[in-house]
């Protein structure tokens, strides 16, 4: 199988694994926030994992250039919220605008972790495939919690699984994208690397943490985060 | 080559008072403010977590198992001495109370993982001398940014510069002590040392996910606590894999 296919498949599956999180809506009821605290922060657990396994991998490479990719990703998503901020004004969750934002911030979210996931595949296919999976379970507990931001704005439950899919599919047109220029210019992938670690952990520190800690006692949240960081670790570590 | 005990025990005293060097940048920090706070610990929290992205790459290494049972032994170290804290009336310097808890679970944490770089010092000199004092050099230089995460947590809630290189040099002590006893028993103890390295990492990064972060969100702007945790979390890395 042409490896660009191999990419677009796991991506695809990752992405759809959000689906999955659609399924607590399904349930009657309204989901508890402490909940939903413990949902960011098992994503944001396997998230810096997923960070940890790259640079691990990727690190031997050119520390130099990561380092400046890291930094430019870290400046990239720092100054896109900056920009949006600046436009948009911060909205109130009662704001109609403020599902909008919401929606863009997720897509932004998982487009650099389709970064993260062409770059994995463009570092070794399998290991790539292990962060993928990473991801998608990751996408899991992040669309359980964006589908109760949109089922708690009125949307039926469909339309809000519906929504956490689309936000994903970001990560996989990003995930081939980089995968397939990765491969033609070789010299950037130290970049990219640093690019990838430098957005997701920015991401988890930005969004996932700070929304954890206003659902759930940061005890909780920690013991979440380290246990999911440690399974990633510990998986990682068998592969390779 | 072997090495002394003695000369063994002198490296790991010299990487221990690096560590005081990391409170001279807080010589410029003289206003204390909520933000500057929230700014410090998010600095701290980066310096930490790349500090324990470097010890897990090393753990794993030697075990990844033996790395993540020695990180979850770190997670309930923390849970414990929070515990115990918390009933106790804490004193540090002139601040009590809350603040005083935190500085002191901070300089209790960096004793605690100064504990597995000391057992890291000793094994390395029992691989021999050129690679053991370029393990210490690289050990004394890491140190650096220890000390700053450490001064970066106690300097704004009040403690002197010459305090914060004080207990810098504290946290740090354990590394002569343990070093001596790990270059003796290297095989032993190198047994142990990927527990010790996870311990270490678990107990870094759970410090910062209960007691630095949430109080960095509370007081500043979440992408503002991010842009700092990051950029100093690549920098620490940096730092470590060119000394």
């Amino acid at each position: 199988m042409d490896p660009a296919l191999t990419v677009l498949a796991y991506s695809t599956i990752a992405a759809g694994m959000g689906g999955l999180g659609a399924l607590p809506l399904l349930s009657p009821g309204r989901s508890q926030p402490r909940w939903l605290g413990w949902a960011n922060a098992l994503a944001a657990g396997l998230m810096l994992g997923a960070g940890y396994a790259l640079m691990d991998v990727g690190a031997d490479r050119e520390p130099l250039s990561g380092a400046v990719g890291a930094a430019l990703g870290v400046g990239f998503v720092f100054l896109t919220q900056l920009v949006w901020e600046a436009a948009e004004g911060d909205r109130a969750e009662s704001s109609p605008a403020y599902g909008y934002q919401v929606f863009l911030r997720n897509t932004l979210h998982s487009a650099a972790e389709g970064v993260a996931i062409g770059v994995a595949m463009a570092l070794d296919l399998s290991f790539g495939i292990f962060v993928a999976l990473a991801i998608g379970v990751h996408n899991i507990p992040e669309a359980a919690v964006l589908g109760a931001v949109f089922t708690g704005r009125g949307h039926s439950r469909p339309e809000a699984a519906g929504i956490a899919v689309v936000t994903d599919l970001s990560q996989v047109f990003l995930s081939v994208f980089v995968f397939v220029v990765v491969q033609a210019a070789p010299s950037i992938l130290p970049f990219a690397v640093g690019f990838a670690v430098g957005t997701l952990v920015y991401l988890v520190m930005a969004d996932l943490l700070p929304e954890s800690y206003r659902h759930a006692g940061p005890t909780t949240i920690g013991l979440v985060t380290v246990v999911s960081l440690g399974i990633i670790v510990l998986l990682g570590g068998l592969r390779w | 080559m072997s090495a002394s005990v003695l000369v063994v025990f002198l490296y790991g005293l010299a990487t221990a008072l690096a560590t005081g060097l990391g409170a001279l940048p807080f010589a410029l920090v003289r206003v204390v403010s909520g933000r500057i706070v929230a700014s410090s610990n998010a600095i701290a929290s980066g310096l930490m977590l790349g500090a324990s992205y470097g010890l897990v790459a090393q753990g794993t290494t030697y075990g990844g198992v033996q790395t993540v049972i020695g990180a979850m032994a770190g997670v309930s170290f923390i849970l414990v001495t929070q515990h115990l804290l918390r009933n106790a009336d804490v004193q540090f310097g002139r601040a009590r109370g809350a603040g005083a808890r935190q500085m002191a679970l901070m300089v209790v944490v960096m004793t605690a993982h100064s504990f597995a770089e000391g057992v890291a010092i000793g094994v390395a000199f029992g691989g021999g001398v050129t690679l053991a004092v370029l393990i210490t050099a690289a050990i004394a230089v890491h140190n650096i940014p220890e000390g700053l995460a450490i001064s970066a947590v106690l300097r704004p809630r009040g403690t002197s510069v010459v305090g914060c290189a004080w207990w810098s040099v504290v946290s740090s002590l354990p590394q002569p002590v343990m070093a001596v006893p790990a270059f003796l028993f290297v095989e032993a103890f190198s047994e142990a040392l990927p527990y010790g390295i996870g311990f270490a990492a678990g107990a870094m990064v759970f410090m910062v996910l209960v007691e630095l972060l949430p109080e960095a969100f509370q007081r500043a702007r979440g992408r503002t606590v991010a842009l700092l945790v990051s950029l100093s979390m690549v920098g620490m890395v940096l730092f470590q894999r060119y000394l």
